[in-house]
């Protein structure tokens, strides 16, 4: 058994050392080949979330019209550590350029910063990394943006006046603060009529929110709206509305996905989901990365010519996806995700 | 051919999985995407290090036929608390360090406690602590809380090179030359196998089957807090997800390695080939230019299936033997 051990030893350490000539020459000849055609490697946060599988619609299209070639992989349940080390292999495998949906801001900073030495192009879309760590940040939606179309939806619902209610998903997460922040902003300048009466958290559960719906229909009598700021709420939210038989009297509003909210939707329960296309996020994302690599887009760039989706604003290293879109019962059944 | 001569000619299990290592070096080399490099090698060893670990420790605990499902667990909980006493308590990195590694070893000492002493069976108790450290690790964090920033003679441990190789080349190296003497080479060691075999057996031998159940389940404890330090350096963050399910890749290398679950057989470097093959599957398979897109499914699919074939390969002499009587 010792001498299998050592032999073992002496084998590892031989194939660790025998293999650098063959390095050069795989190196070498790879390279070559990928002047001619660009790698692009394209990561969520999970493979089998349905977000990310409609990103990826997007993203297959793009580079099938660009001519490239597209890697797709990531962990299959959401998990930053994976993330890490799929991009440490991709710095191997000599990718041109990742384009990445990060679940841990600062763990896969790390990686991509290696990724960024060693002459890999970075760009981010859907969730950023730290800015030192990548070239561009494709951003879905300006918290400006949704602050802004959450507000005039509401307002347009309720004819620009009456009370409404904010179900959120903890009282200190801090992309939720901003965006209520943005939504008083506009309420004040533009739908002074309109009263936020209450601020619930819900845990970013739908039976959490559930309750708290049902609490403020009995709480607040003349309540027009329930806004829905975190996904499980929009769902939650409309269950309680349809349970204390008030479809359509109370509105429900929210950010969600189409598919958790369709039912809601066609029963005319819930009014509005307001998200962004993400087939559109994919698209733009790989265009923006083989643009990237192959120099045409370079930092202190306005704007971006994406596609047959025509041009995107650049704010500062954010590349603008646009107003966020909305989901109503006339288009809902167009999505699946 | 008599089924006894089968026996004979039959390979050793760890020859077959070095014969299986050896192809499937050669074929990612053929046609993986620069699989045969340095870096790439060098990123093998880097990501094999925590499982290599958890799967040494793993070894010594499934010859004595028990099982150890808290190992992830334990990574987790003392991944945040080496954050919590470094960031919060503002102790030196070194000696939370070496404290991050002591509170691996009462978690160990946890389970060895509930197995050695009071006499419960592994399966359930380390069920139970699995879910309980990761649940303190949750609970400390509230889930959302990390540990970031940590000094660059931390990081070290995670990205660092000793001579030509990476540094966990070498820690791996001396965990697996320390835990094969004390599994092949200490009479102390070799009771493991003893106790697998027939625990009322060895404790009728006048064994110390007690203390050998309790030793290796601290040690399995300290393992992974040293685990948990080699995580987080090497990730740069400590969160309480940290881990999550190797203890699953642990028992699955152990096994393919040649060790029985029912305890008794095995080796410590069967194990490490185990890891190996492992390791390079994964890494080869997202290298393979047109399955690239379903690697990490298929990797799936795969170690499934290489680990039925171990299993059936392994008990097929036995099984035609019985059958021939």
């Amino acid at each position: 058994m010792r001498s299998l051990f050592s032999f073992l030893l002496v084998l590892s350490l031989a194939a660790l050392s025998g293999c650098k000539p063959s390095e050069v020459a795989l190196t070498a000849a790879v390279d070559t080949a990928t002047n001619k055609k660009i790698t692009l490697a394209f990561m969520p946060k999970s493979k089998g979330n349905a977000y990310f599988v409609s990103c990826r619609q997007g993203a297959d299209a793009a580079a099938k019209e660009l001519g490239i070639e597209l890697i797709f992989d990531g962990p299959t349940q959401p998990d930053p550590a994976k993330q890490n080390e799929i991009i440490e292999n991709w710095i191997t495998l000599g990718v041109d350029v990742i384009a990445v949906a990060c679940e841990s801001k600062d763990g896969i900073s790390t990686a991509l910063r290696k990724a960024r030495s060693k002459g890999v192009k970075i760009v981010t879309y859907d969730s950023d990394a730290n800015p030192d760590a990548r070239d561009f940040f494709v951003n879905q939606a300006t918290p400006e943006g949704i602050g802004y179309a959450l507000m005039d939806e509401a307002a347009r619902l309720c004819n620009n006046s009456g009370e409404f209610a904010i179900i959120t998903a903890s009282l200190t997460a801090q992309n939720m603060i901003e965006w209520q922040k943005h939504i008083e902003a506009r309420r004040l300048a533009k739908y002074p009529d309109m009263k936020n009466v209450a601020l619930r958290p819900c845990d970013d559960l739908k039976d959490k929110a559930q309750a708290e719906a049902t609490i403020l229909l009995s709480a607040y009598p003349n309540l027009k709206l329930l806004m829905n700021i975190c996904s499980p709420a929009v769902p939650g939210a409309a269950e309680a509305v349809k349970q204390a038989g008030k479809s359509g009297k109370v509105k429900v509003i929210g950010l969600g996905l189409p598919n958790e909210n369709k039912r809601y939707v066609k029963d005319g329960t819930t009014d509005t989901v307001i998200l962004w296309k993400t087939v559109d996020l994919g698209y733009l994302t790989v265009q923006a990365a083989t643009a990237l690599a192959k120099g045409q887009l370079k930092s202190g760039a306005t704007h971006f010519e994406g596609g047959h989706l025509g041009k995107f604003k650049i704010v500062g290293d954010n590349i603008l996806l646009g107003e966020p879109f909305k989901f109503t019962k006339d288009n809902i059944d167009q999505f699946d995700f | 051919m008599k089924p006894q001569q089968l026996t004979r000619i039959w390979p050793q299990h760890e020859t077959v999985l070095l014969l299986f290592i050896i192809a499937e070096v050669t074929y990612f080399s053929l046609f993986g995407r620069r699989f045969c490099t340095v870096d790439n090698f060098t990123n093998i060893v880097r990501h094999s290090l925590e499982i290599g670990l958890l799967a040494l420790v793993m070894t010594p605990i499934i010859l004595t036929a028990g099982i150890d499902l808290s190992v992830g667990s334990t990574l987790g909980l003392c991944a945040v608390l080496f954050g919590k006493l470094w960031r919060d308590a503002g102790l030196d990195p070194w000696l939370a360090q070496i404290c991050t590694i002591g509170i691996g070893g009462l978690c160990g000492a946890c389970n060895a406690l509930l197995i050695a002493q009071m006499k419960l069976p592994p399966l359930i108790v380390t069920l139970a602590t699995f879910s309980l450290f990761r649940g303190l690790a949750e609970a400390i964090t509230q889930g959302v809380d990390a540990f970031t920033d940590f000094p660059e003679s931390f990081l070290f441990l995670g990205s660092g090179q000793l001579g030509q190789l990476p540094i966990q080349a070498w820690i791996l190296s001396a965990a697996a030359i320390g835990v094969w003497l004390l599994v092949h080479r200490t009479t102390f060691g070799r009771c493991f196998r003893a106790i697998g075999f027939s625990p009322e057996g060895a404790l009728y031998a006048g064994l110390p089957v007690r203390r050998q159940l309790a030793l290796v389940y601290v040690l399995a404890g300290l393992v992974a807090g040293l685990a948990s330090l080699t995580y987080t350096a090497r990730f740069g963050t400590a969160k309480a997800d940290a881990g999550t399910g190797y203890e699953l890749f642990a028992i699955t290398a152990v096994v393919l390695g040649g060790t029985r679950i029912f305890g008794g057989v095995g080796s410590v470097h069967g194990t490490l080939l185990g890891v190996a093959t492992l390791a390079i599957l994964n890494n080869g398979l997202s290298r393979l230019p047109n399955l690239m897109n379903i690697a990490s499914e298929l990797s799936g699919i795969v170690t499934g299936v290489l680990l039925l074939l171990a299993l059936t390969a392994s008990a097929l002499p036995h099984w035609l033997k019985a059958n021939q009587k």
